[in-house]
């Protein structure tokens, strides 16, 4: 059962693929953040202002999409700094490591484990507490490495679950548990439903039926729409 | 190859394929492999759910032929719904056991597992879905490693 359609899949760590509809999808999620400079003229765009001439004060908070944080965060720090969004910090990390298999993923934002990964990109020096106790690394690396622990424990632990329910919901209505996994876990559950599914059709002798391709079903309808109009 | 010479009445070794297509012609009967039996099939599962490991199958193939002979010969073999239960039984343990090991091998990121005794159909069935979540592993696990610092273009 070849696919019409070929997708780009999501970039490796913390560089995004170009490509990828995920990658940009996810980008679009939003970070909260500081202006560090005012921006003359940006608070309509920022969603700070009504006016058009309103300029962004110094220090006041904002909500940046992943793609425009990445373009105006540079190492000197001028334009913005931003912080970590509530879902990779320290009370949310406790919550994961009592139970991961508990957590609504999707609601935190449908792409944790993309998202974290992408944070990565900032070096933020903002909690040095947590650098301190959890790693001798540089200032900049504690911060991020115990962000991608959590997010790598997190997956292990709600592994079995996709697993398990991947592999044995055949022809059942499953949108009850995929409502709490993020995209990442959603896609390797279609997969482990797909492979599901392939063994099924197999059993039941339809591998080696010929079946009309979907990308060909379409064709008779309008050819017919064609003739009459 | 050669086959033949097909004599009525004598047994004779052909492929798979010729057999199942002589079968639907109505010109063959067609004897069980000497593993598909329900004595044979019993002590298989029984011992599958006693080892841990996996155990060796009477056949690589184990899985096709039986689906093949039992769809398309099931008159010419003894007991066949019963075989296909045990057949059954035997590919759900060790689905299950397959799928236990692949959760403790996430579990505890080990980086390198051995399975024998595992056919290809059971590969197939459960390994796209684990090579993709190794896969994902190892992005989350690139993660830790400052691998390089590599800015984006500044300007």
């Amino acid at each position: 059962m070849a696919e019409a359609y070929f997708p780009v899949g999501p970039g490796l760590g913390m560089e995004e693929n170009f490509l990828s509809l995920d990658d940009i999808l996810m980008s679009q999620e939003k970070l909260p953040g500081r202006a560090e400079s005012a921006l003359p003229r940006l608070a309509v765009l920022l969603g700070q202002g009504a006016g058009s001439g309103e300029s962004v004060q110094e220090g006041s908070k904002l909500e940046i999409p992943l793609w425009l944080a990445k373009g105006l965060h540079d190492s000197k720090r001028r334009i913005i700094s931003v912080e970590l969004p509530k879902i990779y910090r320290e009370a949310w990390r406790t919550v994961f490591s009592a139970d991961a298999n508990v957590v609504d993923l999707h609601k935190m934002g449908p792409y944790y484990y993309g998202f974290g990964s992408q944070l990565l990109n900032f070096e933020n020096p903002e909690n040095p507490e947590i650098a301190q106790t959890i790693l001798q690394a540089s200032l900049s690396w504690g911060w991020l490495c115990v962000t991608c622990l959590c997010s790598l424990q997190t997956f292990v632990a709600r592994f079995r679950r996709i697993m398990d329910s991947s592999q044995n919901a055949y022809n059942e209505d499953t949108s009850a548990l995929v409502a709490r996994l993020d995209e990442l876990e959603r896609a390797l559950f279609q997969v482990g439903q797909k492979g599901l599914n392939d063994f099924q059709c197999w059993e039941k002798g339809q591998a080696s039926q010929i079946t009309a391709s979907s990308l060909v079903q379409n064709y008779g309808k309008r050819k017919l729409a064609e003739v009459d109009g | 190859g050669d086959l033949g010479p097909f004599n009525p009445g004598l047994p004779v070794e052909v492929p798979v394929w010729l057999a199942i297509n002589l079968k639907q012609r109505q010109k063959c009967r067609l004897i069980p492999p000497e593993w598909m039996d329900v004595g044979k099939l019993e002590e298989i599962r029984d011992q599958e759910r006693k080892e841990d490991t996996f155990t060796p199958m009477p056949s690589p193939y184990y899985m096709e032929l039986t689906k093949l002979l039992l769809n398309y010969a099931s008159d010419n073999i003894p007991r066949a719904d019963e075989i296909r239960t045990l057949v059954k039984d035997t590919w759900d343990t060790r689905m299950a056991k397959l799928r236990l090991s692949a959760d403790s091998f996430v579990r505890q990121q080990e980086a390198h597992a051995k399975l024998d005794n595992l056919t290809l159909m059971e590969i197939n069935t459960a390994g796209t879905f684990l090579t993709q979540a190794l896969d994902h592993m190892y992005k989350l696990r690139t993660n830790l490693q400052p691998g390089d610092s590599s800015q984006s273009q500044d300007f």
